[in-house]
């Protein structure tokens, strides 16, 4: 059984946008679009997620042509089964729209540690 | 619109300098986003967060708050202690004592961080630290106004000249007392954070027992034979109270070092002790000194009054039919006491709490149960801490 953390509804809507599609990579821009949070509410809930091991993140291997590289974020699957259980207990995050595109990734470092 | 936003992604990618590396991607992950926002208002909002990120990671407000209460205790207490004639002695020694002590305490945690790290991310320890900066200003304030009595010549007989010797020793404990505030509230503390909380809680027991019993750092002498009687026992009581709080405080902060702190320091009884009770030591030294030096200094200068003050509480006279400063004087030199107070104390606290944490770890080669209900030893933040710079 899925330790289940008291989490926010800002919280909730960021994991259920995690969790829409959870091998995909995403970056914060589409989160925020996805949960209509801002920047400055987004990344603090992103960082802790990241602290708590629920959620990895790392750069884009690649330089993309006119726009810097993006820092992307999907959940642990630990994460996963706590956001699941999460959002199963509070079923009203905001709306998820489903995310535009893949980006490319590899993996050059992982958060997480507590 | 443009230049603005220009602006303030400079000043983001300014402020991502001054986080801890494990943050700082963070603040240049939002800042690398902006490229996608839609210019104009939108991109100024993401930005606007990334900045209010940034100064939240960078404990911007904190670190502004600390450094504007420092300057306002340094400047209050520069206030208090600079006044007078430059030809009195005690002028002086107030003027040096200041210069010192805000040197002191600005510069050591420079010093301290290398060796102990930055203050640690508790309110806890944040409070503490600034309590203790607290009090060694409050200390310096309160010795400048006694000084200025036990520098008057007229008053003074023997007293010639500045004791400089004294001064430097004085100083000298204020550094160690502030090096001490710094590393038990730093992130790598000497000991286990338990250890220090357990041994400061007893000293700021022991230290206000200690005041209230004698505020102006000896013995009251009561009229009647009931309330002298009382008094006394209440001095032994509290002396039998004072070493047995000290033993039991090395007791307990083994056992709660080792719930918490793991078996690293179970392992080491006699330093979780002995930190315990210098811990409690200096915390008692440090509250008494400020707390009877200040009663000395905030006293009425008035040796008539007092007099009859005492009359009326029932205790005898506790000075002749000398003059107001003789009163006065009798105090301020008695303050100067409080040095060996300062040293003693954690000195004595140390040994005693030591034996005490020695006695609660058993025989040796038997490993002690930690949390006491049969679970396993977790790992404290200690042990993470360690760890996580072995992996």
């Amino acid at each position: 059984v899925a330790h289940c953390p008291r989490f926010s509804a800002q919280t909730l809507s960021v994991l259920a946008a995690l969790c829409a599609d959870p091998s995909l990579w995403r970056h914060g821009y589409s989160i925020a679009r996805d949960t209509g949070l801002k920047s400055g509410t987004l990344y603090p809930i992103l960082i802790r997620l990241a602290d708590r091991d629920l959620m990895e993140a790392s750069w884009e291997d690649e330089q993309p042509a006119g726009r810097p590289r993006r820092h992307l974020y999907r959940l642990t699957p630990g994460g996963l089964a706590t956001a699941r259980a999460a959002l199963a207990q509070n079923p009203a995050p905001a709306p998820v729209r489903p995310p535009a595109g893949r980006p490319a990734r590899r993996r050059i470092a992982v958060r997480g540690a507590l | 619109m443009s230049a603005l936003t220009r602006a303030m992604g400079a000043l983001l990618r300014r402020l991502a300098v001054l986080l801890p590396a494990h943050r700082r991607e963070w603040a240049e992950a939002l800042a690398a986003e902006a490229a996608e926002v839609p210019p104009g208002a939108q991109r100024l909002a993401w930005l606007a967060g990334g900045l209010r990120l940034a100064a939240g990671q960078a404990r911007l407000g904190r670190r502004v708050g600390w450094s504007l209460a420092f300057g306002a205790a340094a400047m209050g207490t520069a206030w208090s202690g600079w006044g007078g004639a430059p030809a009195d002695p005690a002028v002086l020694v107030n003027r040096v004592d200041v210069i010192v002590i805000v040197v002191i305490l600005a510069g050591l945690p420079l010093a301290v961080r290398r060796l102990f790290g930055p203050v640690r991310d508790s309110a806890p320890a944040r409070i503490g630290r600034a309590v203790g900066y607290a009090a060694i200003f409050a200390l310096v304030l309160v010795k400048a106004v006694v000084q200025r009595f036990a520098y008057v010549p007229p008053n003074t007989g023997a007293v010639t000249g500045v004791a400089w010797t004294g001064e430097i020793l004085f100083l000298a404990a204020m550094a160690a007392y502030a090096s001490g505030i710094l590393a038990v509230t730093a992130r790598r503390p000497p000991a286990a954070p338990a250890t220090l909380s357990v041994g400061t809680a007893a000293g700021a027991a022991i230290g206000l027992v200690i005041y209230v019993l004698g505020p102006l750092g000896y013995p009251l002498r009561f009229a009647g034979a009931w309330p002298a009687g009382l008094y006394d026992a209440a001095l032994a009581l509290a002396v039998v109270a004072g070493l047995a709080v000290t033993v039991a405080t090395g007791r307990t902060a083994v056992r709660r070092a080792a719930r918490q702190a793991g078996p690293l320091a179970a392992a080491d009884p006699a330093r979780q002790g002995a930190m315990a009770g210098l811990c409690a030591g200096a915390t008692a030294a440090l509250l008494i000194s400020v707390l009877s030096t200040g009663t000395i200094a905030l006293l009425p200068h008035e040796a008539g009054l007092l007099q009859w003050a005492m009359a009326h509480l029932g205790a005898t006279s506790i000075f002749g039919r000398g003059t107001q400063h003789a009163y006065e004087v009798n105090n301020s030199v008695y303050a100067a006491g409080y040095f060996l107070v300062l040293v003693l104390f954690p000195v004595l606290g140390s040994g005693i709490a030591a034996w005490g944490g020695f006695g609660a770890a058993g025989p040796p080669g038997r490993p002690r149960q930690g949390p006491g209900r049969g679970c396993p030893l977790a790992p404290g933040p200690a042990q993470l801490d360690a760890d996580h710079r072995a992996a």
